[in-house]
């Protein structure tokens, strides 16, 4: 008994060290989630969207520029496909992510993994995979690779449920701050989602190619929204985003 | 809650979950082209950058002209704030601020 009580005692220990590992490296992810989340909460409820309604999105998505991207779509009883494509185009960068961690975690049973593969969104996955590269080029070799994946997992659960913790909770917060917040003050709230949006992506643009496609695609949409309602700006922004990209690899191809 | 509403809210869930868990089921370990990388990467701007502009000007189907100008304004002030001071929140608090006093300023004056 006492045996037992011992061991299960040392491997809550050494699976637990991770896992608050985790939990102290996601405080900046906190931070930014907050802020990310509140204002997706109050853009919710400017749009006319059900407090259940965006609070589920969260939980169910849990990837802040499709949630942006719905909001408008969602409200004005746009087509589902139309939805679900761009969310599909938008969250497709995940397939990479998620193919990139995943070899980290040697020796996790599939259905852990399956469940907690919902937790990967662009924060989750940049500071653990730098974590783990990093850690792997530090640790000795003796160490048992599954020994490696389990820490690594429970180093993955502590930093992604409490983020996803803080998204889902920040979101019902903003919304429900939106809802003290006096009418006449509509132009401010309707501002804050796609004025953040355009801050933070104008921070993550690198290089003369992604300016191009993000300046000429934001100036074609409403033309091409007014266009077709329903399909004009996402049919705009796919063909200038390919062409853009296939440009840039015609020049690359070029100068070698 | 509507129920339509709920069914699209699940469906996209259920799109982003696949998109998850495909690779932990058949690609894992694989490494992509940079260049498919790069192409997601832009398609996410150029979507990104679509989306804000038709939520900042468009009100349904109709261009919101005359709202436009102070809009555009305060996007342009915080972007640029945003720039500078390397924080996007500081950004978009600064642009929020402005397409709230910016109707009213045109109005009083």
């Amino acid at each position: 008994m006492i045996f037992s009580f011992r061991s299960v005692k040392r491997n809550v220990m050494i699976s637990s060290s991770p896992f608050r590992e985790g939990v102290k490296a996601a405080v900046p992810i906190w931070i930014a989630y907050i802020s990310t989340s509140f204002t997706l909460g109050i853009a919710a409820k400017a749009y006319g969207l059900h407090m259940g309604e965006i609070v589920l999105m969260s939980a169910l998505v849990f990837a802040a520029p499709a949630q942006f991207a719905a909001l408008e779509p969602l409200a004005s009883g746009k087509p589902a496909l139309q939805i679900f494509l761009v969310t599909f185009l938008i969250n497709l960068r995940f397939l990479v992510m998620s193919a990139a961690i995943a070899p980290y975690f040697v020796g996790i049973k599939r259905p852990a993994l399956l469940l907690s593969s919902h937790l990967i969104s662009i924060s989750t996955f940049i500071l653990p995979y730098v974590h783990f590269q990093k850690q792997a080029s530090e640790v000795a070799k003796a160490e048992k690779m599954e020994d490696r994946g389990k820490g690594n997992f429970h180093y993955f659960l502590g930093l992604a449920v409490t983020s996803f913790s803080v998204w889902v909770i920040g979101t019902g917060v903003g919304y429900w701050a939106a809802l003290h917040v006096p009418s006449g003050f509509e132009e401010g709230l309707k501002f804050m989602l796609p004025g953040y949006f355009a801050c933070i992506l104008t921070s993550e643009l690198r290089g003369k190619s992604a300016l191009l496609i993000t300046m000429v695609s934001f100036f074609a949409a409403v033309p091409a929204a007014l266009l077709n309602t329903d399909w004009g700006w996402l049919v705009a922004a796919l063909a200038i985003g390919s062409f853009g990209w296939g440009m840039e690899q015609w020049i690359r191809r070029g100068s070698r | 809650m509507d129920p339509a509403r709920i069914a699209i809210i699940v469906g996209m869930g259920l799109v982003t979950f696949l998109i998850r868990v495909v690779p932990q089921l058949f690609f894992a370990g694989r490494s992509f082209p940079e260049a498919f990388e790069r192409y997601l990467r832009y398609l996410s701007y150029a979507l990104i950058a679509s989306i804000v502009s038709t939520s900042l000007f468009l009100a349904g189907p109709r261009f919101e002209a005359a709202a436009a100008p102070n809009r555009a304004f305060a996007l342009a002030v915080a972007v640029l704030v945003a720039s500078w001071t390397g924080r996007p929140l500081l950004g978009m608090l600064f642009g929020a601020l402005l397409a709230q006093i910016l109707p009213w300023l045109s109005a009083t004056w």
